[in-house]
């Protein structure tokens, strides 16, 4: 079935939203970048909530050799059990890519999430310089919001890694992880934090719900929970000032042009490891 | 043969409709438009310049992704994709992007369906494979699947694609056409293979109500 020039996919996958049009954008947006570089002769995406489908998605490629991509930053749920269940594969680590023969003969490999890699530090501190390019680190409170749940979700543990890296580096007078639906919560981040300015940023791939109105109401930045808040309005008005702090929000990291770099890295990775 | 070969071979011999949005070849490329338009503009009740033009495949994403009332669309197959753009485009592979962004995974269902390859998978598999909040939809009533079917897959206002995963019993919550994968040779026929999220998960309101 596959035609005999198409050699490469890449499949990039998100969770994608049946409310939410943003939540699909950075997996969008990354698509249309490698595809423009021609590194691979297919490049798709796949959703969990929006189409192409994972179901779908495997009929929409014809290359010989597959690479999927899950475009998530921790690995749990969706990444272990979702979307291998979905795309026909048996249960996956996802700490390594995995390779499986499909029973048409293709091969797929079965990347770690872009949220692993070890470059999402590099991500996070490029975005938290952006939102607050005048803030110095050295007076700065930097806060990694993950979601924090308990259906085994590790975005908990992924904030927290990313905090002792960042840590680690010395950049910041201050590293502190802090949660939607756990403590240390979000909304006390004005007693958590002890620096002049206090940058958040939020370890999530797409802005959605939680970075336009959720995570602003908990930071009380923005006082009305009712009506959604644009992405424009929200990020616009850096800074606030707040409890006698200077608070600079960020936007999710999925939109960052290195993300595109990571999805490669995670695919090429796989392909240099994981062929039988 | 390819799905690249296969959608150029259909555009070339006839094919016009794929879902709401007409597709021609035109002098220098592809014109697509909603279908409503086209036909308004055949009929001489409307010209292409009162169209809003658009030239980038990826531009057929920003068409689809919003209908008439601003409201997002996350199913494209929805029947309410906006009127008013035309998309002008320069090759053929820019064509074949334009249909994957207007009607994602279309061309391949299509062209497995075709081959004979396209499996679609019975109801009762779609459901006992769900978990975590959708597992509750493995419980679920005939009469709350006749439901689901009803409000979420009728070509009115719910999907325009072709259901091939109904039992007997299933299918007489719709109307028979909604079931057969044939369809007239200037039309893309958009196959479900099988239940969608969308489904699983007004399934899973029905089943809370």
């Amino acid at each position: 079935m596959t035609a005999p020039n198409i050699q490469r996919a890449l499949i990039i996958v998100g969770h994608g939203s049946t409310v939410n049009p943003d939540s699909a954008m950075p997996t969008w947006a990354c698509a249309d970048e490698i595809r423009r570089r021609a590194i691979f002769d297919e490049v798709q995406v796949a959703f969990w909530k929006e189409e192409p489908s994972l179901r779908q998605v495997l009929y929409t490629v014809e290359s010989r050799e597959i690479f999927v991509v899950p475009n998530f930053i921790s690995e749990g749920y969706f990444t272990q059990k979702v979307i291998p269940r979905e795309l026909g594969l048996p249960g996956q680590s996802a700490a390594e890519a995995t390779t499986t023969r499909l029973p048409d003969g293709r091969l797929l490999h079965y990347c770690p999430p872009v949220g692993n890699h070890a470059r999402m530090t590099e991500v996070l501190l490029h975005r938290a310089r952006e939102v607050a390019p005048e803030a110095p680190p050295a007076e700065t409170s930097l806060v990694i919001v993950g979601h924090g749940t308990a259906l085994n979700d590790n975005s908990a543990v992924a904030a927290k890694r990313q905090v002792a890296l960042i840590h680690e580096l010395g950049l910041y007078g201050e590293v502190l992880a802090a949660y939607m639906e756990e403590p240390p919560l979000v909304s006390d981040w004005a007693t958590l934090t002890t620096m002049p300015h206090v940058v958040v940023v939020p370890f999530f791939v797409a802005d959605g719900l939680h970075s336009y109105q959720d995570i602003p109401v908990m930071l009380g930045m923005e006082p009305d929970p009712g009506e959604a808040m644009s992405r424009r309005e929200v990020f616009r008005k850096n800074p606030r000032h707040l409890h006698g702090r200077k608070l600079y929000f960020g936007s999710a990291l999925g939109t960052d042009p290195l993300i595109a770099e990571v999805i490669l890295d995670q695919a090429r990775a796989a392909a240099a490891g994981g062929t039988p | 043969m390819n799905h690249h070969a296969a959608f150029q071979e259909w555009v070339h011999t006839g094919g016009r409709i794929v879902g709401q949005a007409a597709v021609e070849p035109v002098e220098n490329g592809y014109r697509l438009a909603h279908r409503e338009d086209a036909d308004a503009i055949r009929a001489g009740d409307l010209a292409w310049d009162a169209l809003e033009l658009f030239t980038r495949p990826e531009e057929a994403r920003t068409v689809a992704l919003y209908d008439e009332a601003m409201a997002f669309r996350p199913l494209k197959t929805a029947p309410n994709l906006r009127r008013g753009w035309r998309l002008e485009l320069e090759t053929a592979a820019e064509l074949h992007l334009a249909i994957e962004f207007l009607y994602p995974a279309a061309i391949g269902l299509w062209v497995a369906q075709r081959e004979g390859r396209l499996r679609s998978a019975p109801l009762k598999e779609t459901l006992g494979r769900q978990s975590g909040m959708y597992a509750v939809t493995r419980k679920a009533t005939p009469g709350q699947i006749d439901a689901t079917l009803a409000s979420c897959c009728n070509s009115c206002g719910g999907c325009l694609k072709t259901i091939l995963w109904a039992t007997p019993e299933q299918k007489k919550a719709l109307p028979a056409g909604k079931f057969e994968a044939a369809s007239p040779a200037d039309e893309l026929p958009l196959h479900c293979h099988e239940a969608c999220n969308l489904f699983v998960g007004t399934l899973r309101d029905e089943i809370k109500k």
